[in-house]
């Protein structure tokens, strides 16, 4: 098995900044998405050698590097551009799968044949594909292709071959921070003075365990280069989406009607062919610079426009300042008939004993006074105590 | 919960009023107009009779609040219901 890796770094940050390029030779970092959690994105090479790493507190960031600049997140434009590259990896044959933007990995086995028989001929393809600068490396396995697609240089792939845990141990244990299940070591690994693959494989996998739990074991396997877990790779499917251009800034009770008006023209559309929708997302470019992007998964699949309105309400409330521009993105079909509802209606026997369960239920959690009902005793009396009592609810 | 509990319970309250009986003010807050005043008596023919002065008001906040005059026992209450 063979795994290849396409690694595009600062890719958020990249097309954050568009035509600021400048900006990205010197310190600079995503700034925190409005309404979210105060922590940087992204950050530029000249960030990192102040010490300012992604996720970082904003106030750690700017302590430690006063002049970071700070560019406004765009996800809205991160997701599209990210999209077009997984687009056209998949249509080299690729069944790619993709953790976050900026990095994707398949696996090169099924797709030798139909690029002249070898990886080399395989990775060139993937290269004439991508049509822009990224390194692209080959492993055994995942980690081991993410290792090799960091350490390779843009015009150069790098492919592991053989053993890989010696081909690991010389990098840098930062590369754990790749796999999310391992990401928070490298920090306390730095700080025990422990910088290499190498040399946390020569701690051993119960001092792992000890120390770091199951993430210690997963970092064992991972810089031993078994990466066991198997792709899972996204279905390429087509895409769906309408958007909607709000000429005064929309907000408010007007942001609610075009989201109506939205989910209209995506439920009309003929590409839909009866389908119901699993996950949508909701995306906006605000009118003061920036874009926000919410990815909204139904609790089942729908196709009922009305409560989609619903779940998709509560999000677009999120919102941190007026939109210019609504979008409305289909992320994942649903299958061609959503619940099966009973033809007939349960019957009463069956109804009471769900109703029995859920206040019992209710009662286990809340105490006895979970479900009560009023009772009339006497409705008519001129003394309003002796009119109405409550009482324990029984179905 | 032990048995079953009475809905509208009176309650307490701090009533200033004036020398007929009319409430002035109600836990603090001034009565801006007086809707209705009713007279209950009940259980007259029993050992404890109930005879009690209702008023409806408004108070200066803008409240509707209904509270009575305990007339054997003394003691002014707010009720709802």
């Amino acid at each position: 098995m063979s795994i290849v890796c396409v690694l595009l770094l600062r890719f958020a940050l990249t097309m954050a900044a568009g035509e600021r390029e400048a900006l990205l030779r010197e310190p600079a970092a995503l700034a925190p998405e409005p309404g979210r959690e105060q922590m940087i994105g992204e950050v530029s090479l000249a960030a990192e050698a102040f010490g300012v790493r992604a996720g970082m507190r904003l106030g750690e960031a700017l302590a430690r590097c006063p002049q970071l600049a700070l560019v406004p997140p765009d996800p809205m434009g991160v997701a599209d551009a990210w999209e077009r590259i997984m687009a056209r990896l998949e249509s080299i044959g690729a069944a790619v799968e993709s953790e976050r933007e900026g990095l994707a990995c398949f696996d090169a086995a099924g797709l030798r044949r139909l690029h002249g028989g070898t990886l080399d001929a395989t990775l060139a393809a993937t290269r004439r594909a991508l049509g822009r600068p990224a390194r692209l490396g080959a492993g055994p396995s995942r980690f081991t292709a993410l290792a090799a697609a960091h350490r390779a240089r843009v015009r150069r792939p790098e492919v592991i071959a053989g053993d890989a845990a010696a081909a690991l141990a010389g990098e840098p244990v930062s590369l754990l921070r790749l796999r999310s299940v391992t990401s928070a070591l490298p920090e306390p690994l730095e700080r025990l003075g422990i910088t290499t693959l190498g040399a946390v494989a020569a701690l051993g996998r119960a001092h792992l365990a000890d120390r770091f739990g199951p993430a210690g074991l997963a970092a064992h396997d991972l810089v031993r280069g078994r990466d066991e877990s198997p792709l899972r790779p996204r279905s390429a499917g087509e895409t769906l989406a309408e958007a909607l251009e709000l000429p005064e800034a929309g907000s408010g009770e007007q942001l609610e009607r075009a989201l109506g008006l939205l989910v209209d023209r995506l439920l009309a559309r003929r590409e839909l062919r009866g389908r119901t929708l699993r996950a949508v997302a909701i995306a906006a470019r605000l009118v003061e610079g920036g874009t926000w992007r919410e990815r909204v998964v139904f609790r089942e699949a729908l196709a009922d426009p009305v409560r989609m309105r619903l779940a998709l309400g509560r999000r677009i409330g999120l919102l941190p300042a007026p939109a210019e521009v609504l979008r409305l993105s289909v992320e994942r079909f649903g299958p061609a008939s959503g619940d099966q509802r009973p033809l007939l209606e349960d019957s009463a026997a069956h109804r009471a004993a769900r109703l029995r369960e859920a206040i019992r239920q209710a009662r286990a959690a809340a105490g006895p006074e979970a479900a009560l009902r009023v009772l009339e005793v006497d409705p008519g009396s001129r003394v309003p105590e002796r009119r109405m009592v409550l009482t324990p609810f029984e179905p | 919960m032990s048995g079953p509990r009475r809905l509208g319970e009176p309650r307490r309250a701090r009533v200033r009023a004036d020398a007929r009986g009319r409430p002035l003010s109600i836990d603090g807050r001034a009565v801006e107009a007086v809707r209705e005043s009713w007279l209950v008596e009940d259980r007259w023919w029993t050992q404890q009779p109930l005879r009690r002065r209702y008023w409806e008001v408004v108070t200066a906040d803008g409240r509707d609040v209904v509270v009575f005059r305990e007339l054997i026992s003394g003691g002014w209450f707010s009720q709802r219901g």
